[in-house]
């Protein structure tokens, strides 16, 4: 197997044409983990340690952020300006494993693997995140939603990775909460809700919600979020939009939980989800 | 290929192949079997070292990927002979039981503790979460801690 | 793992299983079949390319036609290995053919997968996910070539 180093992006983005087979490593935290179980044979490893346009968390002018592919879950669980809606980004990296897989591990290499069972996929869905993708012949933004599309398998190309994830502006007022169950501290979810949420005079002005683990991708539908729309968040309202939701999921069964106990949770965690919102909104 | 990194305070020149991970690379090519090697996976944390300060699990780090970074195994954490006071106070605390887990539960420690000297008793736990012991030996290991932050605390 | 699964095709049960036991007509509606041989005594091997994301192989298979009672049913025993026998595969499939009204067949199969090796260690969860979205990709092409033609036309073109 063959290393580079490089270090800018134009540089790596030119060593994984020249090579189908080789794949960009950026913190190593799944990569190397399914190289050891002998599960991927790169015939080289393009690392993107030493690329500087992929290390930085860029506020925009207008309160979106631009956080480079490279930046560690560690970072990105401490980074304090992440507030309002996009705190559901924050508050899913510092659900991630363990500090020590968190050190290693980064918002690029985690959404280009596209585990459904992973948590920042089902956050940035919710944040409405973009996925910034340079390739080999151009730069395209790809929104979070339309950006995973099966188990782990995303709207990456060959050649392609991930340069970095836009978030929005958040509504004002809004509060980003997410909300894992896992069988462990630190273990993947058996089923997490990712929510964006804003209150005005008591009615629900904004929302948004994924699952995560919840089926092959996030799992969001416009209906149960219209639902919510301009209810008090009642039970009858939160029931009816956990109903649509869970309808809309396909999880698998494996030791983290049955398909149907996944399903039975999402009520629960949903109603969990909105309450911590809302009690911060 | 040709790496080099300091490993507990001394500068190392390596040969290594491109998929040789940083735990290997300690135990087989450095003789640093302090960091074990159990899940592979990065579940464990038996394999616990710190890259420029920050606790990391070996095993997911390619050696070839941490050229020029300061790295600190369990065998560096004492001085002149003497245990550090982290090492100290999981002795004194009967944490150790198989012993398997403790160099990655006492790098871990050591790393948190230099963070956030004064840990409540859910800090210090939230912190190990990435250390498995199968002994299930938590509780006096989560004593071992408290005993060295308050060692530690001027 | 069990996968189980049925589709209907609109064309009558003896084409249809003359479809279905033809090699050279399945091959191309299995995704990922990259070659089938048929050595006789309804005993064939095959290799099928498989990727979930980056994990990608390719399984050589011995398929062995154990039982059979045309034009309804038949028993298929599958072992096939990947990646120099990183991993193995066994499987334990029925397959039935039923009249689904005027000229109209019901396929029915239900199988008995086991997997051990490096592709275990993956976990079943995704993998009968996998296994069920191929099947129903295989369904589609099967039904679809079916439908269209018959294996002459297939293996003569």
């Amino acid at each position: 197997m063959d290393f580079y180093q490089p270090t800018s992006l134009d540089a790596a983005l030119a060593l994984l044409a020249a090579d189908p087979e080789a794949l960009p490593l950026a913190g190593g935290a799944t990569l190397v983990a399914m190289m050891n179980a002998d599960l991927v044979e790169p015939s080289a490893l393009v690392s993107l340690r030493d690329v500087a346009e992929l290390q930085t968390i860029e506020a925009a002018a207008d309160g979106g952020f631009r956080i480079g592919a490279m930046i560690s879950h560690a970072a990105l669980a401490d980074e304090a300006r992440l507030g309002g809606g996009n705190e559901v980004v924050r508050q899913a990296a510092a659900r991630i494993a363990h500090p020590q897989v968190r050190n290693i591990g980064t918002l690029g290499g985690a959404v280009a693997h596209g585990d459904p069972s992973s948590d920042l996929p089902a956050a940035l869905v919710a944040a409405d995140a973009a996925i910034e993708i340079a390739g080999p012949a151009a730069r395209r933004v790809v929104a979070a939603e339309n950006f995973f599309e099966d188990y782990l398998t995303t709207a990456l190309k060959p050649g392609e990775m991930v340069s970095a994830i836009t978030l929005p502006v958040q509504p004002e007022g809004a509060v980003g909460h997410y909300e894992k169950f896992a069988r462990v501290h630190g273990g993947y979810a058996t089923l997490s809700v990712a929510v964006v949420l804003a209150m005005a005079g008591g009615e629900c002005s904004h929302v948004r919600v994924a699952l995560g683990a919840a089926g092959a991708t996030p799992v969001r539908v416009d209906a149960a979020e219209a639902r919510l729309l301009g209810s008090v968040l009642d039970a009858d309202a939160v029931r009816d939009a956990a109903a649509i939701l869970a309808e809309a999921s396909d999880p698998i069964d494996d030791v983290r939980g049955s398909a149907e106990y996944r399903l039975m949770l999402v009520p629960r965690l949903l109603g969990r989800a909105l309450a911590a919102a809302e009690g911060g909104a | 290929m040709d790496i080099s990194l300091r490993i507990n305070g001394e500068e190392c020149a390596l040969s290594v192949p491109a998929s040789r991970t940083l735990l290997e690379a300690l135990r087989d090519d450095m003789a640093l079997t302090g960091a074990k090697n159990a899940c592979n996976q990065g579940v464990c944390g038996s394999c616990t070292v710190l890259v420029d300060g920050m606790p990391v699990n070996a095993c997911l780090v390619l050696a070839v990927n941490v050229t020029g970074r300061d790295i600190t195994t369990i065998e560096g954490l004492g001085e002149g002979g003497e245990l550090s006071v982290v090492q100290q106070a999981f002795v004194d605390a009967g944490a150790i039981q198989c012993g398997f887990c403790m160099s990655g539960m006492i790098v871990s420690a050591t790393a948190f503790l230099a963070h956030n000297p004064m840990p409540s008793r859910d800090e210090i736990r939230t912190a190990l979460s990435g250390n498995l012991c199968r002994c299930s030996g938590y509780v006096r290991v989560f004593d071992a801690v408290a005993l060295a932050a308050q060692r530690l605390s001027p | 793992m069990i996968i189980e699964e049925e589709f209907t095709v609109e064309a009558a049960l003896g084409h249809v299983w003359n479809c279905i036991r033809d090699a050279a007509f399945v091959a191309p509606c299995v995704p990922g079949c990259q070659d089938v041989e048929d050595i006789g005594d309804g005993a064939y091997r095959a290799a099928v390319k498989v990727g979930i994301g980056p994990i990608k192989t390719v399984f050589k298979l011995d398929i062995q036609v154990s039982e059979e009672a045309p034009p309804g049913f038949a028993r298929i025993e599958t072992r096939g290995q990947e990646g120099t026998n990183a991993s193995r595969l066994t499987a334990k499939s029925d397959l039935t053919l039923s009249a689904a009204g005027a000229g109209a067949t019901k396929v029915h199969y239900r199988s008995d997968v086991q997997v051990v090796g490096r592709l275990a260690k993956f976990g079943l969860g995704i993998m009968k996910k996998k296994a069920k979205a191929l099947g129903a990709e295989f369904a589609e092409n099967f039904r679809a070539a079916a439908e269209a033609g018959s294996p002459a036309a297939i293996s003569g073109g």
